[in-house]
């Protein structure tokens, strides 16, 4: 019998906390290399510094400022590689001379240039979405290419044999193939949207956010390794939450499509 | 497919770049450009002869981290598909919950990993690479592993083969294609990894420090010639692993098409 994945997700998160406990109690680690679980809770409802709010609100102010870049960034992103995959689905020569950039941009360290994209914004919180938008196009533009490409040819004959204009052909046939490939790539980059976001606050100088949040508990490590800690689980949470939202939307705006074996 | 001539395959990306670097020079020239925003590719080049030694060095410190960790993460990936490919109830359990760590900014355990190894140790660098390769290459690998035509097992089955069997001649080949996509991503991954992690702390002589230091510097030129070099050490780990796909799995469709 299987196990419902519910059950099986909280099972793996119990055994995984209480395989962290054990081989802090094993190895005898410090809590400099490993702080115990409820240092890390207790660590939340204290106040950061002192006089201030806990931890707790200040991780969430901080999250919700993270997240207000890694989602502009995304919307950016998946609309312009959205336009940009569709217009190489249908002109073939734009498609032959920059799609091999598109594929040689996605192995470039695109992050490199991140201190780069900060200095031409002049340090604004602009450069945050900017760079979450610059990771999220890309699997974008491939997935709704490739996606746009997939219908069986017979399908679009048939279109064409009904005189379906171009723009019909594109919504009534491409675009439903090409959601699936689409909300794969919207997946990926909802992870990359949060990394983009958290890695630009480094170079800016950005306080507010996550990122400003690790950089700084990371100062502090000696003395507090579990508010470094904390700030890096709460922005775990934030990649999962953005992760399981696009999924939620996915599986609504797939419920009719039959999925190809 | 019809297959294209090599003029019409090779010919509009080449045509774009040389179009490309003539127009940003133009460009920067034409608007005089400052520095801080854009340098003229000659002004990158003339940088790149200038500091060659000190960008190399850091190169060589940066893409053996991540060479390092791309092989530990992608082996370990590797292994524990070929485990888990075996038991299908800790495969289930199991597969959520690394797509969930999947969709983790695992990047962020950056400056946990400086704090255990210190962050000049060049083992901080590979550890946060190992751990970033790792789940994109577990999860695709046991798709591969699993994804198979159950006519094909049955068929195997009939002929009384063992499961070892069953793994080398049916689950392993049908693996090869996700196999080389994960490395694909990991090879783009292991580098991002690298340099980011020492953008959270790291050696001088490393191209994340190097980027950040010069770019803080107002040495746009260098920063830009390194951020030049790290792009093609990132092309090059592609093509690497395109080259050894092509050996590997010539039959499989997904190259032409590339």
């Amino acid at each position: 019998m299987r196990p419902s994945p519910a059950l099986s997700l909280v099972l793996i998160i119990l055994a995984l906390l209480i395989a962290w406990e054990l081989i802090k109690l094993i190895f005898n680690l410090d809590k400099r290399i490993l702080p115990h679980l409820w240092e890390i809770a207790v660590a939340f409802s204290q106040p950061a510094r002192r006089g201030g709010p806990p931890l707790f609100s200040v991780l969430f102010e901080a999250a919700l400022y993270t997240l207000r870049g890694a989602l502009l960034g995304f919307a950016i992103g998946a609309l312009l590689g959205f336009i940009l995959g569709t217009v190489f689905a249908h002109v073939s020569l734009l498609e032959r001379s920059l799609v091999p950039y598109v594929i040689a941009s996605q192995t470039v360290p695109i992050l490199a240039i991140a201190p780069m994209v900060v200095i031409w914004l002049r340090g604004s919180w602009l450069s945050v979405p900017v760079i979450a938008a610059y990771l999220t196009f890309f699997p974008v533009t491939i997935n709704t290419l490739r996606g746009m490409r997939s219908p069986d040819p017979r399908a679009v004959e048939l279109m064409r044999s009904y005189a379906a204009s171009t723009w019909q052909t594109l919504w009534k046939l491409r675009f439903p193939a090409a959601l699936p490939a689409i909300f794969t790539a919207f997946k990926i980059a909802a992870t990359s949207s949060v990394v983009g976001a958290i890695i630009a606050e480094l170079p800016a100088g950005i306080q507010q956010g996550l990122g400003g949040a690790i950089l700084n508990f990371n100062q502090y490590y000696i003395t507090g390794p579990e508010r470094l800690w904390a700030a890096i689980l709460m922005a775990a949470l934030v990649g999962i939450l953005l992760f399981v939202a696009v999924s939620l939307v996915e599986r609504v705006a797939l419920r009719n499509i039959v999925r190809a074996a | 497919m019809s297959r294209t001539s090599p003029l019409e395959r090779y010919g509009p990306p080449i045509a774009v770049f040389f179009l490309v670097i003539a127009l940003w020079e133009l460009l920067v020239r034409a608007f005089n450009v400052q520095q801080f925003l854009l340098p003229a590719p000659t002004v990158i080049a003339e940088a790149f002869f200038r500091t060659t030694t000190n960008i190399f060095n850091s190169a060589a410190y940066t893409i053996r981290s991540a060479v390092f960790g791309f092989g530990l993460g992608a082996g370990a990936g590797i292994l524990v598909a070929l485990i888990t490919a075996r038991w299908t109830t800790v495969r289930e359990g199991l597969m959520p919950f690394a797509i969930a760590l999947n969709s983790v900014p695992i990047i962020a355990f950056a400056p946990i990993m400086n704090n255990w190894f210190g962050s000049t140790n060049p083992l901080s660098k590979i550890a946060i690479v190992a751990v970033i390769t790792f789940f994109p290459m577990m999860i695709n690998m046991v798709r591969g592993l699993t994804l198979v035509e159950p006519a094909k097992i049955e068929l195997m089955r009939s002929y009384a083969t063992t499961p070892l069997q069953v793994l080398i001649k049916v689950r392993i080949p049908n693996a090869l294609p996700y196999l080389f996509n994960a490395l694909k991503v990991c090879s783009t991954l292991s580098l991002i990894g690298a340099i980011v992690g020492e953008y959270f702390g790291g050696p001088r002589d490393s191209l994340g420090v190097y980027i950040l230091q010069e770019a803080q510097l107002f040495r746009f030129d260098n920063a830009w010639a390194a951020i030049i070099i790290s792009a093609l050490l990132g092309i090059a780990f592609y093509l690497v692993i395109i080259g050894l796909e092509r050996i590997a799995i010539p039959w499989h469709a997904s190259i032409d098409k590339q």
